[in-house]
């Protein structure tokens, strides 16, 4: 894992110093509302429903055991108990007091976090693979890269106030686990022809209230020029993207109105300016930077089969926990596990502060110290060996954190809702909630297998029910709440965005609705191997609209 | 020489005069500049020309050269008021020493002073209407009783006067002789240790050009002698050698506080907005509108006076990237402090165009974005918001003063990115 240097940890020290002044000129009045709010939110301080929310940076999804500890130690003494983790893989607390929060940024700040560009109009987190650097088909290890872009876009004097928020996802295997298609600039790993690792670049993509699918405006960029490119991008949106509207300023929408061809010309003639200069990054760097990301010190084991078969017999949960949230590792006799944060009825994403405290311990005896938090709000420990998983499976037992739905109907992404949000139109959490009990029984979620239901609660998206093969958004209508369902959304390499299905439900209706859904599929796949999304592309969209309005339904 | 003697004075430009002028100009050697005073005075405009001298620094030379050649040559002084004493001992000094015998003080109008400048604090807030009413509109009525006018300017002075000749033809037909053009700060030495003439008071000081007190300071080894004058407000001209017809700005009469911050301390601001009704042939530090300079840009190419650009979000600083070199400020638009197009601006101006003046910002100039405005190349600010001064004043702006990303043309060195830093 990256270790702060002394220059790491005097630029946190110097930010909090800042932030803790602006809160200090804010109090006295010597700011206003208007000129104080763009600076908190770039120190992740929101203004919830209830109260300040305050999201903390977990770059590119990885943790240390050290750094878990205290966030459960900050929900217990600052929080209600508990953290929300997100779907860009950082961590969020609904409930901090105001004059809490210097104290928070000092705690973090000794365990080497903060929550610098966590909001705002910049560059903000950057995302990648759970599984990187462990996940068996993985091309390069993109954390280095991560890094690096992570320091590069800290508290850019250029890029501190663009037209809107920006993100970056980067993938370092050919199969997408980052969603990058769906990211302001979408990087992903590939080799040229002579064997060189460079990066595929994708820019105008995201979901929100005009979902598009990124387009690729550079098909080899090596590492050496990345961030000269990035910065040419970056200058590009700045200066042209639209200011006049907040719902039209995103690059999605500066690419889309000016086409590729337009952005893609002015790019690369910033590029041709910038190329070779002071943004180089040389090779030394990028070994020095990937050295923090060397493997932990694999044992040399057997390669070993899971029989999920024999185990599902002898214990269903356990066999079926094997059989979902366990993903091959590039080590021989190692595997990384998917801790669900789904249980059946509760709030997707929350871990209490003994549950993150029972993860630390897991991972600091089992993971080399290493924890990931994933882009579908779970938690994931990267590398463990086989012979452990068993005592892993009764720790988490212990906790009521083995739920073994990873990738089933069950593992929703749910935004926090009219329960938490300022701007949502209806709730999620509920939905939610009742679609895992409609489902929870594990014969029929395995029945069904692989299937994404997203759920946001206003058009903004933040559930990414664009991409869930099913997804659920929440709408106002007459004063009451209203659920569309799009169908065939996708977050992957095959990227696309799901198609809204008709007029929408309410909310008693929802898990109904869902049900005929599934059904229709089951009735229709050409056989169990056949996943959800794949029949819904054979099939087209009629046979599933036909079973979500047939006659007898009663549609809103 | 008899024939460009015998042209008559006449109020509309003559080109026969000018391609007189031009010929005149390759008649002396360089540095023959008694002889071009001999022949200005005894062939050219016999009893028709005069010298304004400011009796500064470096005065004692030509007006050694004009005791040689006419004692009684009318040398007109300002007495603008704000003089420094040791300036006014000095003038004394000369008289004697040289015997000239019609130096003639010049004052400005009372009703002037009184009305435009009751405290006498005018330079501090606007010095081009300081000059205006002790230097240009005293001097008025007089230039107008000549044909010509000696003075004692020299090309290495400032960049502007790079190709001075030793005549020229004001744009109201008047001959100006400049018998010193090509002198340079040694050759200004020289001739006064070899002449033995007595050095401005405060010449030891450190003060090599020497104006009116508020306006000087001492100039630094090897600085440009003429920074000194009217430092930090980018004025290198005094009205007076501009064009005798030259249109100064009136007076203002309301005195606000300064609001320009540059090199550590809020000062006077020569610049003004451009207005309705200026003129792009004679607008002077004004901050043309970017839209407007392309309109009209050979009018704004073949204005001799000191110029600003303003560029608002959405222009584009590259469609003047020719001309940049034209402009002694540009002032970046940042009309509210959440729109950050313009850092784009400042950061093109200052590390593609190698923009060497003044870059500053103007609009919603907040304290929190100041270290990112100077980082991206902004070397002043426009500042209206109170506490944002207070901070400025007081040397207070909280900021994070180590930087992750190489920005700007100083930063790339150490200390700045990722890589290439050295850690501890």
């Amino acid at each position: 894992m990256y270790r702060y240097d002394e220059f790491d940890a005097a630029f946190v020290r110097e930010r909090t110093a800042q932030f803790s002044d602006q809160v200090r000129r804010r109090v006295s009045g010597e700011l206003s509302e208007d000129q104080f709010r763009p600076l908190r939110l770039m120190n992740g301080l929101y203004l919830q429903l209830h109260a300040y929310m305050l999201r903390i940076a977990v770059p590119y999804g990885t943790l240390s055991s050290r750094q878990l500890r205290m966030l459960a130690h900050i929900a217990r003494t600052y929080d209600r108990g508990y953290g929300h983790f997100t779907t860009r893989q950082n961590i969020q607390f609904n409930w901090p007091k105001l004059k809490d929060v210097p104290d928070i940024l000092a705690d973090l700040a000794s365990v080497e976090m903060h929550a610098i560009q966590t909001s705002g109009n910049c560059i903000r987190n950057i995302t990648t693979d759970q599984f990187a650097g462990a996940a068996a088909d993985e091309i390069i290890d993109p954390r280095p890269v991560a890094e690096i872009l992570r320091q590069w876009s800290s508290l850019h004097p250029e890029f501190s106030y663009l037209p809107r928020k920006f993100k970056i996802a980067m993938s370092g295997s050919p199969n997408d686990r980052a969603a990058i298609r769906f990211h302001d600039i979408g990087l992903q790993a590939v080799a040229n022809p002579s064997g060189e690792i460079g990066w595929e670049v994708w820019v105008g993509g995201g979901l929100g209230r005009t979902p598009i699918v990124g387009k690729m405006i550079n098909g080899f960029v090596p590492n050496e020029h990345l961030l000269a490119y990035l910065e040419s991008i970056l200058r590009v949106y700045n200066r042209y993207g639209r200011r006049d509207n907040k719902f039209k300023a995103r690059i999605k929408i500066l690419v889309h109105e000016e086409g590729l061809e337009t952005i893609k010309g002015q790019v690369e003639a910033e590029f041709a300016e910038m190329r070779g200069g002071v943004l180089t990054l040389p090779q030394e760097e990028l070994d020095r930077i990937a050295a923090y990301f060397t493997p932990p010190p694999f044992e040399e084991l057997p390669a070993t089969r899971i029989d999920v078969k024999r185990e599902k017999i002898l214990d269903t949960a356990y066999g079926e926990w094997l059989e979902n949230n366990i993903t091959s590792h590039r080590m021989p006799g190692y595997a990384s596990v998917t801790i669900s944060l789904k249980p059946v009825g509760k709030p997707p994403g929350d871990a209490s502060a003994e549950q993150m405290e029972a993860v630390a311990d897991l991972a600091e005896r089992y993971s080399f110290d290493e924890l990931r938090v994933t882009h579908e709000q779970n938690l994931v420990l990267p590398h463990v060996r086989i012979a452990d998983l068993r005592t892993i499976y009764n720790a988490l037992v212990a906790e009521e954190l083995a739920d073994g739905n990873a990738g089933l109907i069950t593992d929703m992404i749910c935004c926090p809702g009219l329960d938490f949000c300022a701007l949502a139109n209806a709730r999620s959490i509920p939905i939610a909630q009742s679609i895992s009990e409609r489902f929870a029984s594990m014969t029929r979620q395995k029945e069904i297998g692989d299937l994404k239901i997203k759920i946001s609660g206003c058009i903004n998206a933040c559930g990414h029910h664009h991409v869930g093969h099913i997804g659920i958004l929440g709408v106002e209508k007459k004063g009451g709440e209203l659920y569309q369902i799009t169908l065939g959304g996708d977050a992957t390499e095959n990227a696309a965005v799901g198609k809204i299905m008709g007029p929408g439900f309410e909310a008693e209706a929802v898990p109904d609705a869902i049900e005929r859904l599934v059904d229709a599929y089951i009735g229709l796949r050409q056989n169990p191997a056949e996943p959800f999304i794949a029949a819904v592309r054979r099939l087209g969209e009629a046979p599933f609209k036909e079973a979500l309005y047939g006659a007898s339904e009663r549609a809103a | 020489m008899a024939q460009v003697n015998a042209l008559p004075r006449q109020h509309r430009p003559d080109p026969l005069r000018a391609l007189g002028v031009v010929a005149l100009n390759g008649m002396f050697d360089e540095m023959d500049a008694l002889g071009v005073l001999r022949h200005a005075v005894e062939e050219i405009l016999p009893g028709d020309v005069a010298i304004v001298s400011s009796f500064g620094a470096d005065s004692a030379v030509l007006l050694h050269m004009v005791s040689k050649v006419k004692k009684d040559l009318p040398v007109y002084f300002l007495e603008t008021g704000k003089h420094f004493p040791e300036t006014l001992d000095y003038v004394e000094t000369l008289k004697t020493r040289l015997g000239l015998t019609n130096v003639i003080a010049i004052q400005p109008d009372p009703a002037d002073l009184k009305r435009f400048d009751p405290n006498g604090d005018l330079w501090e807030t606007d010095p081009d209407s300081c000059c205006h009413i002790r230097k240009t509109e005293p001097l008025e009525p007089i230039t107008e009783e000549y044909g010509g006018w000696v003075t004692g300017r020299k090309r290495y002075q400032t960049v502007e006067r790079g190709v001075l000749p030793h005549f020229e033809l004001t744009s109201d037909d008047r001959i100006k002789v400049n018998p010193l053009a090509h002198f340079s700060d040694a050759d200004v030495v020289a001739y006064r240790q070899e002449h033995n003439l007595p050095e401005h008071p405060l010449y030891q000081s450190g003060y090599k050009s020497i104006g009116c007190a508020p306006c000087t300071s001492v100039v630094a080894e090897g600085e440009d002698p003429r920074a000194g004058r009217w430092r930090g407000l980018n004025k290198k001209e005094c009205g007076i050698h501009f064009d005798f017809n030259g249109a100064i700005a009136k007076p203002m009469v309301a005195v606000e506080k300064h609001r320009l911050f540059k090199d550590g301390a809020f000062i006077a601001d020569p610049f003004h907005d451009w207005g309705e009704g200026d003129d792009a042939a004679t607008a002077h530090y004004t901050h043309v509108p970017l839209p407007v300079f392309l309109e009209h840009r050979e009018t704004f190419l073949a204005n001799p006076h000191p110029l600003g650009l303003l560029v608002s979000p959405g222009e584009r600083i590259e469609d003047v990237k020719d001309d940049l070199q034209r402009f002694a400020s540009v002032a970046i638009k940042f009309p509210a402090f959440t729109d950050g197009r313009g850092y784009s601006t400042a950061r093109l101006l200052s590390e593609r165009y190698r923009f060497a003046g003044e870059i500053r910002a103007v609009g919603d100039v907040l304290a929190d974005q100041i270290p990112l405005m100077r980082r991206c190349g902004v070397t002043a600010l426009v500042v209206t918001h109170e506490p944002t001064r207070q901070a400025l004043a007081e040397g207070k702006l909280a900021e994070v003063a180590i930087f992750y990303q190489p920005v700007g043309l100083t930063e790339v060195p150490v200390g700045t990115r990722p890589y290439l830093r050295r850690a501890g």
